[in-house]
This record gives structure tokens, sequence and C-alpha cells, in this order.
């Protein structure tokens, strides 16, 4: 089962943003209207897929992510909608349900 | 080729190695136009197999089939036979990236939900294996319910599948087929949205790792290469460095180094204009020939060396991977001018010329920010203002130094000028997106291909087609502008069908009758047949002012037509020329490129007058205030 669709604080929930480099989480939420989170959900990047920040790019720029084999790369303002929580959170609920 | 030749579209997302297939497949033999009414490129040609043709459609790289982009709807339009006088293909080759399987086969299901006989090809099998990856290509084939088969496309030879599946479409002709993985097409190709999207992707999400499971897929460590190159370009402090080089190197390429290309392109076109004034008896058809016909294709085939060198860098730097690194970089500081970071190359290309820039803007994704980036680009100093910068400052600016050694009076207002239309561009970008172009800040997803060595064959490719595009579509256009003002300077003629004295002609004419409009700013009807004909090209003034002042061979370091336009503006008409050309979009080239690049008139119209009044309200507020 989906452990982003299982009730679970919503205080462990944390922006990608926050997430250091190289930790890798769990997307749980995407906050954003769906043309907008279109371009992510074509490229898999849906609730339930794991997402690994790599580069934060000079000036505040965009986030890049690890999805899959992939390289993805979306803005701040894009990455602060995504609510993820760590995997180890993540497979905890997924055992527990 | 006929009309009943089989068709076949090549689909798949960005970097799949899809054009790569493409040209093999066509042995570079392709044709490029736009879809009608949209500014998406088509890009078909033929393939033979066994003596017999088939037309081969590349289609854009889509990561989807909605209406989001018009590549996207394009693609869809195509594959659904939605598209004007557009026959629906009999066959699709969907081209995915082997190390970026589950992310590419999210556009595999709808594409095979068209129910259109399918090929699967997967690229990149080199990497694949080279990175720990593992597949099984007939566990996927069978949980598609689609032929695949693995392909290096950078090797010719491994194309063999490829063409086996053409010769297979050839013997029979292709019927639907039924894929078990599919459930609808994207619900977003239909009115409406009956469903959230979020679900429908999840639900397509599961349904890929399924197919991977059942592939037996294990994806690919990261490329250790990528991840060195990256960790410097995408660096915080070594990333904006080795992107100031990069801008630095195409800026000096197309600024200096395409310069001899230029001279050699422009002496050819001189000679050749030579040869047939020579070959011609003299009278009105030499002169159209020669002087309106000719010299208005010398002028298109002058910008064409800084146009390849622009694409050369443009290519290598998409197909290496780099490029979309630098749209990163550079995407925040384009992001507050409204833009994003694939608008910063064209601008920084239109300070060469404009007409390589416009068409370099193809390289931003979203349609507003595209038609943005267009609209600002001819505000960037390109270097045929340079000449009419260099004649007005030497006249009107006194040598001396301003900041001690560091600076002086002429640099600085050379310097002055230059910040003038960036400004604008800036000011107009910024308006744009308040305005015609309104829109919520258009999401920015990049994907980031791995690092690769770019094909010269690949490469090669696009530089012609580049050019054809150039040469044919543009060239139509200002030939056809050059030979009006050709027309109008050289009628009406003497009795003897000599040319008038530019004075007496249609142009000189024009020149009186607009001398009332250009009086508030200082100039008189010299000064006013100078703008005219610099409609054509903004350096085109220099020339006309020497023809009506009677200075022999004028440029602009001619000592005699400064003197000159010393005697006939002053200080403050100088500064309202200088702030007109930054402003006003005098060149033919642009315009058409424009036209070509927005699909239409209404945005080269939009620009025109818009840029003609502000370097009229420039220039007149400079008047006024020295």
């Amino acid at each position: 089962m989906d452990p982003t669709t299982k009730a679970a604080p919503e205080t462990r929930l944390r922006v990608l943003t926050s997430v250091p480099l190289q930790e890798e989480v769990v997307l749980v939420r995407i906050d954003l209207a769906g043309d907008e989170a279109e371009p992510l959900l074509e490229r898999g990047i849906v609730p339930g897929c794991r997402l690994c920040p790599v580069h934060y790019a000079p000036g505040d720029g965009p986030v890049v992510c690890r999805v899959d084999g992939s390289l993805v790369a979306f803005r701040k303002e894009m990455a602060t909608c995504l609510c993820v929580r760590s995997v180890q959170e993540a497979m905890g609920l997924l055992d527990a349900n | 080729m006929a009309d009943s030749a089989l068709r076949v579209a090549l689909v798949g997302p960005p970097n799949s190695g899809k054009s790569t297939l493409f040209n093999q497949l066509t042995r570079l033999r392709q044709r490029v136009a736009n879809y009608p009414g949209v500014t998406v490129e088509r890009c078909s040609g033929a393939a033979t197999v066994d003596g017999e043709e088939l037309e081969v459609i590349d289609l854009p790289g889509i990561h989807g089939l909605s209406s989001r982009s018009p590549d996207q709807a394009v693609t869809r339009d195509v594959l659904m036979g939605m598209m004007e006088d557009e026959r629906p293909p009999d066959a699709v080759i969907l081209v995915l990236d082997a190390t970026r399987l589950e992310t590419h086969l999210m556009i595999a299901e709808p594409v095979l939900a068209l129910g259109l006989r399918t090929l699967v090809v997967l690229t990149m099998v080199d990497e694949l294996d080279e990175r720990g990856g593992e597949l099984d290509v007939a566990g996927l084939s069978e949980r598609l319910g689609a032929e695949a088969v693995l392909l290096n496309a950078r090797r010719s030879e491994s194309v063999a599948p490829v063409r086996d599946f053409l010769r297979a479409l050839l013997a029979a002709r292709p019927e639907t087929q039924e894929c078990p993985a599919v459930l609808a097409v994207e619900p977003s190709a239909r009115p409406g949205r009956p469903l959230p999207l979020v679900d429908q992707f999840k639900a397509r999400r599961r349904r890929v790792e399924a197919i991977g499971r059942a592939a037996r897929y294990r994806v690919p460590g990261p490329s250790k290469a990528t991840q060195r190159i990256d960790a410097v370009v995408l660096h915080r402090i070594w990333g904006p460095a080795v992107f100031l080089v990069c801008v630095v190197l195409v800026f000096q390429s197309i600024f200096r180094g395409a310069v001899p290309l230029m001279d050699a392109t422009e002496a050819a076109v001189a000679a050749g204009g030579g040869l047939l004034e020579g070959a011609l008896p003299a009278g009105w058809f030499r002169s159209l020939l020669v002087d309106g016909i000719w010299a208005g294709v010398g002028a298109v085939v002058v910008f064409l060396p800084q146009i390849l060198v622009l694409f050369l860098f443009i290519a290598v730097m998409e197909d290496s991977g780099y490029m979309a690194r630098a749209a990163v970089v550079a995407d925040r500081l384009m992001q507050r001018a409204g833009l994003q970071g694939q608008s910063f190359l064209p601008l920084l290309s239109a300070y060469a010329c404009a007409v390589p820039a416009i068409m370099a803007a193809r390289t931003v994704e979203d349609e507003r920010d595209r038609i943005a980036t267009i609209f600002v680009t001819p505000f960037m100093t390109c270097s045929a203002r340079l000449p009419v910068y260099a004649l007005l400052i030497a006249a009107f600016v006194p040598e001396g130094p301003l900041l001690g050694p560091v600076l002086g009076r002429r640099a600085a207002a050379l310097l002055g000028l230059y910040a003038l239309g960036l400004a604008g561009a800036v000011l107009t970008a910024a308006l744009l997106k308040r305005s015609l172009l309104r829109n919520r800040s258009a999401p920015f997803v990049m994907e980031l291909p791995p690092y690769r060595w770019p094909m010269a064959r690949s490469v090669g490719a696009r530089l012609i087609g580049r050019a054809k595009v150039f040469l044919v579509r543009v060239g139509k256009i200002i030939m056809t502008v050059s030979v009006v003002l050709w027309l109008l300077a050289r009628f009406p003629a003497g009795p003897d069908g000599t040319a008038p004295a530019i004075e007496d002609s249609a142009l000189g004419a024009v020149g009186h009758f607009i001398e009332p409009a250009v009086e508030p700013f200082g100039f008189d009807w010299r000064i006013g047949i100078g703008l005219v004909t610099s409609l054509a090209a903004r350096e085109v003034i220099v020339g006309t002012l020497g023809t009506i002042y009677g200075v022999e061979a004028a440029d602009e370091s001619s000592p005699e037509l400064q003197a000159a336009l010393q005697g006939s503006l002053d200080a403050g008409a100088a500064a309202a020329l200088l702030v007109f050309f930054v402003f006003a979009l005098q060149c033919t080239s642009t315009v058409a490129v424009m036209r070509r690049e927005t699909g239409g008139w209404r945005w080269p119209a939009l620009q025109f007058g818009y840029m003609l009044a502000l370097g009229f309200g420039g220039a007149w507020v400079a008047n006024a205030l020295l």
C-alpha cells in the first residue's frame, strides 16, 4: 500500500527545500494546482516516489533532485510545495499498516 | 516521396536519442518546416528500406500528451490524426532512454493507448550496462504488448532492428493493436478533466513500476562522470564561473570569431554583384537585379556565419547536456526579469545579432516566455548599431578622460547606450509579463540528461537545417523589402533611364513628407531619409547620409561625414538620434525572422510599433533635455 496515503502526524512532514543534500525522502503530497503539478507528474514525480536533492543551484536557484535514474530540476517555489517524509518514517508507516 | 508512402512517427522524451535515430534512418535527408498555424517545427525525412521509401517524422521531445505546451499539443494532434492537412502516422517508433526507463515509461502508456503499431526503442544500452543497470527486453516487450528492441543509436549498425520493423511495415499494412498496459487515452486530451490529475498519474506510475518489475529492470547507478562535472558546473561559486566562461566564449565567437567569415561572405557577395553587373547591359533591369535583389540576398547571406557559429554552440551545449545546466544556473537571474533560464542565451547572442538570437529562443519551452524573450531580444545592442554609435559619438562626444585612465568619455557614452538598451529589455519584459503575456510563473521543470559527447553528424544536420530555414524563409521576405526600397530610391527615373538624385526620388519625397514629423526631435529631411532607409538595416543610415552629404566611401570613421553631421545636428538632436537607435526596431531581417518564429505578423507589428514609439519618445525627451 502506498505509505503516503496513511494518516500520519503532519508535523513529521517537511518541505523539500528543508531536506539536506543527498538525503533520500518520499514524496507525500504536492500542494500545487493540477496544471502547475503536471510537469512533475508527467516525469513520474507523484506521491509515493523517492526524491533525493543532489544540488541547490547557485543564487537561490532551482533544486536538482535524483528521481529514479533521472536528474530533474525545479524552482524552489515549486520545491516548497512538495511535502516529503524521510524514507525511514515512510517505511515505518508502511510496516505499521 | 509519394503521398501514399507509409508514415512513421518518432516519439519520445527530450534527449532520449530520438533525433540521432532519425538522422540514421533518413541519412540526413530531412525537411524542416513549421506545422500550420503554430511555431512547432515539423521535421521529416525519407527512410529507404529495400528500395521503398517511408516518411519518418521526428516529433518534438515531450513528456506527455496534454495541451500544456505547443510541442505536446502538436505531438498529440499528429498522433491522433487531428492535425490539419496531415495524415495520421501508420506506425510509431517510441524512443526511450534505458538509463531513465521509469521516468520515460510514463509517456509509453498514452502513446500505446493510441492503438497505432508501435516499436519501442530503448537507447543508451551501453550506458545502462556500464552503470550496472539491467533490463529484460523480452519481458518489457511482453508486458507492454509492443515489440521492443535495444539500441545504441550512436552506432549505425545497431539500427538494424528498426529497419526490420520498417520492412515488416512495408510487407503488411499495419493494423491497430491492443496494449494490456493501457487503460485510456491521456485524459487531458479530452475536454475537461474528470479525474484529479494526481490520482491518474499515481495510477500510471504504479503500472510503470509493475512493468519495470516484470522486465526485471534495475536502475543504473548514477553516472560518475556526470556527478563529477555537475559538482563543478552546479557549484555555488564554480557554477556561475563556468557559466560566465561559456557566455564569454559564445559572445566572443559570434562577435569576433564570425567576423572573418562574414567579411569573406560579404566580399563574395560583392564580387558576385560585380560579375553580374559586368555581364548585364546597363539599365533598370541590371540595377534591379544587382542593387535590389542581389544586394537584398547578400544582406541576408552575410548573417549566415554568425547564425552557424551560434547554432554550433547551441548544438554542442545541448547535445553534451550542458545547456540544461546553464538554464538552471541562469534561471534565478532571468526570473527576476520575468523570463526563464533558457532565455539567457538568446539575449546574450543578441549582442551580436538579433536574427540568430530570435531563432535561438526556440530553446525556451514555455510559449509566453519564448514570445517575451523574442520581444525583448532586439533591445540588446547588436553589432549593426555600432557603426551608427561610433559615427555619432565620434562627431559629438569630445575625446577625454572621464574616470582617469580607466574610462574615457566616448567609452562611457558607448557603455551608456548599451546600458540603456539593456534597461529597455528588462523593463519591457517586466511590462509584458504584467500585461499581454501575464501568466502565473510558468513551471520550470527540467530534466538534466547525463553528459555525453556530441556527435558530429547530429550537430552538422542541425546546422544544415538551420541554414536552410534561415536562407529560404527569411530570404524571401527581406528580398521583397529590398526590392521595394530599391524601387522607391530609383523612381521616377530620368529621361535617359538613370536614377534620380535621392532628394528627387520617391524615397526623397518620403523624406520631405515625413520631415514635419521628425522636426520635433531636431532632425531634418536628410536624417528623415536616413531613418527611412535604416528601416531595412540600422547601419544603412551611415551610407545613406554619406550619399546625401556627398561624402565618397562614407563609413563611421569619415571625418567629412562627422563634420557634416556637426553642421546639421545640435547636441540635443544627436542625442535624440542615438536614443532613437537604441530603441527603434530598424532591421527587416529581425522583423522577418520574428514573423517566422511567432507564426504571424501580430507580434512583429506590435514589436515594431512599440519600439518605434519608444524610439521617438526617447528621442523627444533627449532633444528636450539637451
